[in-house]
């Protein structure tokens, strides 16, 4: 299953008369790093790490404030109009972003956002996902708790900083943790779209751009390639296990 | 100003518990909602009402024209051929994500000897992997291994068991096949990992019991564990639909490349959308194709519900 890209890495070492060997030649014959090297003369592939670095953090902390909150009213307050409230966010959950990029764009495009940061994170910072996981959770956190600290003296936001907040902490992990990896892998239209010079472009999209650089060094573009997705899979190793099981605990919710 | 009964009514006195909650409701979830309408619900209906339009990027002036945009749609042979590659993905996309990854994860979950299988978490790993890594590289590097070149690795491995080379990127049927099969790679890992977490989640005793009622292996799979999984099954299969039908970048990355030659007849209604309001500046017909879209996932979500809630369990 990962064997496209062990060979791709392979590939990225190789020097250009191994490539296009006949037959393909699986192991190089002699390990270059030319590739590497020259990939930061062609573009500034540390500049789109940080920008998708950027986004990515932004939107992951609004949204590990904003489910937690939203959640934490969904699940034990009561008033006229949350249930309607509830089954809109219930109705969104599975929706595409793409389905929204017209307008989404449009409403940016008056805001004067296009090619800005703040234009790329606008879409990301909700997440109907996470506020219909967050409720579940909260639900499940005692009344008792809450009215004590009410008889306490605690103030509602004191209530939601001390106590719900780090309460809920595995389903806000869950639900960091999978945003985290939607807003840096499976977000490419969307970038696409805002990110309009090379400054701005996050690391998909800059490797989209750069790919016509490359049309015959299949080493460099197999270098580029590779670089790509060295931050995803570092991400991958340290939190295996976590992330793993927020996929499942997003998936098994319903 | 005195405030009224009336007032603290609704708003509680100050500093009261009541007066306490509603300053909460108002400063945190207001705004939160608010962010949620304008992203996630208004769009939807500024699309619609787009679609009735000829608005455009550049040109100020929008009229309302009704259904022209639709017909204009149905008519253009480019529409139908995207269209149809859309239905392709689809209908190739989702059954095989979902039947391939339900297949491992009953692999995965029996029992050799009593015992379970030894390497689950390595598998589980290995097929997650794609999962996680970004499209764009994902495409790039197999489009090098579909290359037509004497160096393609895919060429050479068919050749080694005997069968002629595919024309992979120049034929484009063959060449949306390969896209498509890419796109259940790369998804896999994600069905792999839900229905594994509903497998174990079914009680075992119902296994045991089945199987001192004399039930084989193969009636406990088809009888319990899958219609137990169906809510999982249908979330899944909606989940499938959802991404087969906004696929873009696997379509946008393979035709930028130098060595297709059939960019237009591997396009998909997403890229096409993507094309008419990005190239053309036309974003009345855009929001056409994207209510299409949109309908039509809502269609095929309307069938798979029927299918999986309609039978008895």
């Amino acid at each position: 299953m990962v064997s496209p890209f062990v060979w791709a890495i392979l590939i990225s070492f190789m020097e250009k008369t191994d490539i296009i060997a006949v037959p393909p030649r699986i192991w190089p014959s002699k390990w270059v790093f030319a590739n590497y090297i020259m990939l930061s003369q062609v573009a500034p592939f540390f500049r789109f790490f940080l920008n998708s670095l950027l986004i990515s953090s932004v939107a992951v902390l609004f949204i590990a404030i904003t489910c937690p909150m939203a959640g934490y009213i969904l699940a034990k307050f009561n008033f006229r109009g949350l249930g309607f409230v509830f089954g809109l966010i219930l109705a969104t959950t599975f929706v595409p972003l793409e389905t929204y990029l017209i307008p989404l764009y449009l409403t940016v495009k008056t805001f004067g956002w296009v090619n800005t940061y703040q234009g790329m994170i606008f879409p990301l910072l909700i997440s109907s996902t996470g506020i219909f996981l967050l409720r579940q959770y909260i639900m499940s956190i005692p009344d008792s708790l809450i009215d004590s600290a009410h008889i306490d003296g605690c103030s509602e936001f004191g209530i939601f900083w001390k106590i719900i907040f780090p309460l809920s902490f595995p389903a806000t992990s869950a639900v960091v943790i999978v945003n985290w990896v939607y807003t840096w892998s499976q977000v490419f239209m969307w970038y696409l779209v805002m990110a309009n010079t090379e400054k701005m472009f996050p690391m998909e999209v800059g490797l989209m751009y750069f790919q016509r650089h490359f049309i015959t060094d299949y080493g460099g573009m197999m270098a580029a390639a590779v670089i790509t997705c060295i931050p995803a899979l570092l991400f991958f190793c340290i939190f295996r296990t976590k992330i793993i099981e927020g996929i499942a605990y997003t998936g098994s919710k319903y | 100003m005195q405030k009224g009964p009336f007032f603290h009514q609704w708003f509680g006195r100050p500093g009261s518990l009541k007066r306490g909650r509603i300053i909460f409701i108002w400063a945190v979830f207001i705004p939160i909602i608010f962010l949620f309408l304008s992203i996630r619900v208004f769009p939807i209906f500024t699309n619609l009402s787009l679609s009735f339009t000829n608005a455009h990027l550049i040109r100020p002036v929008t009229k309302f024209i009704g259904v022209r945009n639709f017909f204009i749609l149905f008519k253009d042979l480019q529409f139908i051929r995207a269209f149809r590659n859309s239905l392709e993905f689809m209908v190739i996309a989702v059954p095989g994500e979902i039947l391939i990854g339900l297949i491992f994860a009953l692999l995965l979950t029996r029992k050799v000897r009593g015992r379970n299988i030894r390497g689950e978490g390595l598998f589980q790993t290995l097929y997650f992997i794609p999962y996680i890594l970004p499209m764009v590289p994902a495409i790039i590097i197999w489009r090098f291994f579909f290359s037509p070149g004497e160096f393609g690795l895919a060429n050479y491995l068919l050749g080694l068991i005997g069968i002629s080379r595919v024309a992979w990127m120049s034929n484009p049927r063959v060449l949306l096949l390969a896209i498509i099969g890419i796109h259940i790679w790369k998804n896999l890992g994600f069905f792999l990992i839900v229905f594994l977490v509903a497998l174990k989640a079914v009680p075992r005793d119902l296994m045991d019991a089945a199987r001192i009622d004399g039930a084989s292996g193969w009636q406990t799979i088809i009888r319990i564990e899958i219609p137990m999984i169906k809510p999982t099954l249908l979330f899944g299969t909606v989940l499938a639909t959802l991404i087969a039908w906004s696929a873009f970048t696997e379509v946008y990355t393979m035709s930028q490349g130098s060595d297709v030659s059939s960019g237009a007849e591997i396009q998909v209604l997403m890229l096409r959308m993507y094309q008419e309001v990005f190239t053309y500046s036309n974003t009345g017909k855009g929001s056409a194709i994207s209510m299409v879209i949109f309908i039509m996932s809502v269609i095929f979500i309307l069938i798979e519900f029927k299918i999986f809630k309609g039978k008895r369990i």
